[in-house]
């Protein structure tokens, strides 16, 4: 593999490149294995195209399964970049700066795997671009009231601006980076940086582009999670149809974005050497932030339950039992323990509080908010308003293994970015130093 | 002319500039370099800018641009669904914002490269090589002036300064 | 005048035989399922006969509701299919165009109920039922959604015919599968449009009820039962 010339001695420039350098055996290995995971995920999904959607396990009355979990959950964890990017970035919280570029990437990629499960759970994914507004041969145009289109607008729109809001501040990164790199990298780095030269002009540009783009990725993000809330409560399936779901899947969305970041960060900053700049300030920060998003999420969930119960209308209820005492009991309490418990008890106290709980109350979250989406999905479904529907799902092999592919997908988009890019912003880390 | 002088610290860069804003050069005349922004450099250097300006009439345009498309689809096969209107503006209304949305980013983001010069390639000004820790300042002057100038950038605080090749 | 297709069915006639059941199979080329698909909830019933159980053994009554696609007319699953391919069309009809479907499944999870059936597979008949189809119903391929259609391909032979011979279409002359097919003549099919049509004075009497009235989505076929 081409090589980075050294630079002078320069710690952080040093720690940040190392990665680019090279590649050592465990991370091939890593590649490998997530590759070969990923590429099965794929097989599944042309076993499941020729054969037909049949063999997921889904059925009469649950016509939704584990492919729109899925589809919520990441769409969710894309919320991780923008809460910290733009948000952090529109307060101007300095202790944001390592962590931003690590944020803005999960964004891109999450939403990647995400935009891709309308296509996986369609009975007829090979026509799906019939979603696509554009003159045909039926005369036909897409049905704009439905909240699938919707949905299509508000992804496309939250992808673009992601890549470009992380693109942006990689840019003055790439250039420096073109300086030192020769071969192919060079070249890559030579041709993204787009002739970047650091000029106060390009500065300002950047950085008015860059707190104009905060504020709109903050206002989009709100829309498309919301957009994926409306999937279900427009319709009339009983407690679907609240008014409380966009909140509700936005709170869940950035407390699931946050886990998730928490998690890459504690990796990241193992595998990276990264102990310097990810600190234990800021996984402290992000706990307490954490804990914040699970005492919301744990009011809207109550919002939600108790207000159901105390309605009392039949076709709810029957949802609800099933939630709270009947088939679907054992997970939503694992929910609650996952969401609310945990995160309480881990993260409430400053003595309790470091980075390795964080971290675990991270995955404990992560695993909660999944359950979360199934148990909004599925009870909703097996409980039709007409009681001789009911049904109960259960996914198969290929369902499941699509999902695990899914992750070691976005493992391995990780990997690559990792090893392409540095992890932090070495500008806008330095930019507190100059300042 | 051009003349380029490294400085190791933002604050000898403001007082360069300043001294060369007496000396009657402009921010056309001037360009700071770094590897990450100066903040008394943008202060001192006026770039105007028309990137809200641009941002906020590419939303409305793309935002109305959305409606006009969604009630000519909806009109141009008159489908009935469930009881609602052929064309609903609350239905439209998520169409609407999103488009907004995009409509701002794409121009921002296309506002940032024109501004930036990163589209549109201008006359190639030669431009310093940047060092980390470092900040370059590049002054376009006249031959005659050039000595001058370059004892008002010494004086500033400057670590050296070259002439690069004549330029017209 | 255009028609408003209706159904009326008696529920104190109907004894669960499910003739309708098994005539709607024939007439609409309904893919069979085997065993293990049905037991996994995939068997296909445009219409089925729901049996609710009133009281205690042994003073049990049973009723039996055929459940077929009410064709609202403010249906739920309409505006949310993304590519139009179930749209409410002028005779009042709820129609399910198979070439549209992508399959999102949107619709059948909006449906309050539960009559929307999807093809998971590619629909297959056990020799020789493939020979028994009938050729004025298309069969569905896997991915897409279908429902009952009150035998739009009868309504359309119906009218053809009556257009050919310069007269009016009569009131019971429309018959679906099941109407047909019920020995207890608890199904009555016509013209809402026609106030004489018979129809439209069972859906006018006392004893018409509808299903799910409180959801607004407005259905066309009525439950005549004696008391509410």
């Amino acid at each position: 593999m081409d090589t980075v010339v050294e630079t002078r001695a320069d710690n952080l420039r040093e720690t940040l490149w190392r990665p680019l350098r090279g590649a050592s055996r465990s991370y091939m290995v890593a590649l490998a294995v997530t590759f070969l995971l990923g590429a099965l995920g794929l097989g599944c999904w042309s076993y499941q195209i020729v054969r037909g959607i049949g063999v997921a396990g889904i059925r009469r009355p649950t016509m939704w399964g584990l492919y729109l979990v899925n589809f919520v959950f990441w769409i969710g964890i894309s919320h991780a970049g923008t809460l910290i990017s733009a948000i952090l970035r529109l307060t101007d919280a300095g202790w944001r700066k390592p962590v931003t570029r690590i944020a803005e990437a999960i964004t891109v990629f999450a939403l990647m795997i995400g935009a891709m499960f309308p296509i996986i759970h369609l009975g007829r994914p090979l026509i799906f671009f019939w979603l696509i507004p554009y003159p045909n041969s039926r005369l036909l145009w897409p049905n704009f009231r439905s909240p699938l289109l919707w949905d299509l607008t508000a992804i496309v729109t939250y992808l673009s601006g992601s890549i470009i809001y992380l693109y942006l501040p990689l840019i003055p990164d790439l250039a420096e980076l073109a300086q030192h790199a020769a071969g192919w990298r060079g070249r890559l780095y030579r041709l993204l940086s787009v002739g970047w030269t650091g000029s106060d002009r390009q500065w300002r540009a950047l950085e008015r582009a860059m707190h104009r783009m905060a504020g709109m990725i903050l206002a989009v993000a709100v829309s498309v999670h919301t957009v994926v809330a409306w999937d279900f409560a427009m319709a009339v399936a009983p407690l679907w149809h609240s008014t409380i779901f966009g909140p509700y899947f936005v709170a869940g969305a950035i407390f699931s974005g946050i886990a998730a970041l928490l998690l890459a960060m504690a990796i990241i900053r193992k595998l990276l050497h990264l102990e310097a700049y990810v600190q234990p300030v800021h996984f402290d920060n992000l706990g307490k932030l954490l804990l914040l998003m699970s005492l919301l999420w744990f009011y809207f969930t109550i919002s939600e339950n108790l207000t159901t119960w105390y309605g009392n209308s039949p076709a709810e209820m029957n949802v609800f039992g099933s939630r709270a005492r009947g088939p679907f009991a054992p997970y939503f309490w694992v929910m609650v323990f996952c969401n609310f418990v945990v995160p309480f008890l881990l993260l409430s106290s400053k003595r309790v509080r470091s980075a390795r709980t964080v971290t675990i109350a991270s995955v404990t979250v992560l695993a909660g908010m999944w359950l979360e989406r199934y148990l909004i999905i599925l009870p909703t479904l097996s409980y039709p308003r007409l009681a001789a529907a009911t049904g109960f799902y259960k996914p198969t092999w290929v369902e499941i293994s699509i999902t695990v592919s899914t992750f070691a997908a976005m493992t391995m988009f990780y990997l690559i970015f990792c090893k392409l890019f540095p992890a932090i912003a070495v500008w806008e880390y330095k930019h507190d130093s100059h300042s | 002319m051009i003349l380029t002088a490294d400085f190791d610290d933002p604050r000898s860069v403001a007082s360069a500039i300043v001294a060369l804003q007496a000396r009657g050069y402009g921010a056309e005349e001037i360009d700071v370099f770094s590897t990450a922004p100066v903040e008394l450099a943008q202060v001192l250097l006026e770039r105007p800018s028309r990137m809200s300006l641009v941002a906020v009439t590419s939303a409305v345009v793309f935002g109305l641009s959305a409606i006009a498309f969604v009630h000519y689809t909806q009109n141009d096969y008159r489908i009935v669904t469930g009881g609602m209107p052929i064309f609903s503006w609350w239905s439209t209304g998520v169409i609407f914002y999103e488009f907004t949305m995009f409509g701002s980013i794409s121009a921002t983001f296309v506002m940032f490269l024109l501004e930036s010069g990163l589209l549109g390639r201008r006359r190639a000004v030669p431009v310093p090589v940047l060092e980390a820790g470092r900040i370059h300042l590049r002054l376009l002057c006249e031959a005659e002036d050039a000595a001058p100038a370059a004892d008002c950038l010494y004086q500033a605080g400057a670590a050296s300064v070259e002439k690069m090749e004549e330029w017209a | 005048m255009e028609h408003r297709w209706g159904m009326a069915i008696d529920l104190d006639r109907c004894t669960g035989c499910e003739a309708c059941v098994a005539a709607c199979h024939a007439e609409n080329n309904l893919p069979l399922s085997d065993p293990a698909e049905a037991e996994k909830g995939r068997a296909f019933h445009w219409i089925r006969v729901d049996r609710y159980y009133e009281g205690e053994f042994p003073d049990i009554r049973m009723k039996y509701m055929p459940v077929l696609c009410q064709q609202c007319e403010e249906a739920p699953c309409e505006p949310v299919c993304p590519t139009y391919a179930t749209y409410h069309n002028a005779e009042g009809l709820n129609v399910q165009v198979y070439n549209r479907c992508v399959g999102t499944r949107y619709c059948g999870n909006n449906c309050p109920y539960s009559v929307r059936f999807f093809n998971w597979f590619e629909p297959q008949w056990p020799e020789p039922l493939e020979l028994q189809h009938n050729p004025d119903v298309s069969i569905r391929p896997s991915g897409v959604m279908e429902k009952c259609t009150f035998c739009i391909q009868r309504i359309q032979r119906v009218k053809r015919d009556a257009k050919a011979e310069g007269r009016p279409v009569a009131d019971g002359e429309v018959q679906p599968a099941c109407v047909q097919s019920c020995p207890a003549e608890a199904m009555t099919f016509g013209d809402l449009n026609d106030p004489e049509s018979k129809v439209s004075r069972l859906a006018a009497s006392g004893r018409a009820t509808r299903l799910l009235e409180d959801l607004g989505a407005k259905p066309k076929v009525f439950y005549l039962q004696r008391a509410k």
